[in-house]
């Protein structure tokens, strides 16, 4: 797991539905908190960038069909992400555990960035597969 | 049509690894696609970001700390990637996604707008002045 990594790691918030027990004093608190931490993090460069989405969109599928996503409020909707510059794994991890959505159930996934697209990465190893 | 957003779009690419099932020709084909689709994109100022993510992650939850080695990799929900887009409207990032080199594939792609600021902040307020109104 401790795999240094010069790409940086992504952390994708989980959960569109957590707020909805908060009164509107409670979700502000909470709104605040997690702007002072993306604002600490971004201050001291741990954090790139760093985007809300919004509950709306759409999904393209099979055959370039659209169809609605269901973005309202679900356990496994992404609301938002944060890049990363951190080169472990176990730093990417510890900053997720700062996050002030988690008491309220939101989940935070921590992801690797890819230096190659995964794609280049498979065709390359095997083509050093047939060579060997 | 949807309202102008100056924050543009993203397109969250999600889908089991279809790719391992290509032989090394398709392989190489898709990807030369994806990146002439991507390059042509970037040339017409409409792209503004995007990452490629590895297979192994973590999930921090309040019920503690999970590791894993690929699960992201098996389910279909697992994100693959992101690309974030400088166009205005949803229609605009749907139309982009839909000529994507890997929807043929069984790549779904979720477009969502991206937020000015964080949705729970205006949810707050809206609700705040809901309170008022009905007080």
């Amino acid at each position: 797991m401790s795999t240094q990594s010069n790409n940086g790691y992504m952390l994708i918030f989980r959960g569109t539905d957590w707020y909805k027990g908060l009164s509107p004093e409670q979700m502000q608190q909470v709104a605040d908190k997690w702007m002072a931490w993306f604002k600490g993090l971004k201050d001291e460069g741990t954090a790139l960038s760093g985007n809300p989405l919004e509950r709306e969109g759409k999904v393209v599928g099979k055959n370039r069909v659209v169809s609605d996503g269901p973005f309202a409020e679900s356990k496994e909707t992404i609301g938002g992400y944060f890049l990363l510059k951190v080169n472990t794994m176990e730093e990417a991890v510890a900053v997720a555990q700062q996050c002030p959505g988690l008491p309220y159930g939101i989940r935070v996934e921590v992801r690797q960035i890819a230096g190659e697209c995964p794609m280049v990465e498979e065709v390359q190893a095997r083509a050093q597969m047939a060579h060997a | 049509m949807s309202t102008p957003n100056k924050n543009g779009h993203i397109l969250l690419y999600s889908g089991s690894e279809w790719y391992k099932k290509l032989s090394q020709e398709e392989l190489q084909r898709v990807i030369d696609q994806n990146k002439a689709w991507v390059e042509n994109l970037a040339a017409q100022g409409k792209i503004k970001g995007g990452q490629g993510l590895a297979r192994q992650g973590a999930i921090v939850s309040a019920k503690g700390l999970h590791l894993s080695d690929g699960p992201f990799a098996e389910s279909k929900e697992a994100i693959g990637g992101i690309l974030v887009l400088d166009v205005a409207t949803l229609e605009e990032a749907i139309a982009i996604a839909q000529t994507s080199p890997s929807i043929p594939y069984g790549t779904t792609i979720e477009v969502r707008p991206v937020s000015e600021e964080c949705p729970l902040d205006a949810l707050a307020r809206e609700r705040a002045r809901g309170e008022l109104v009905n007080a």
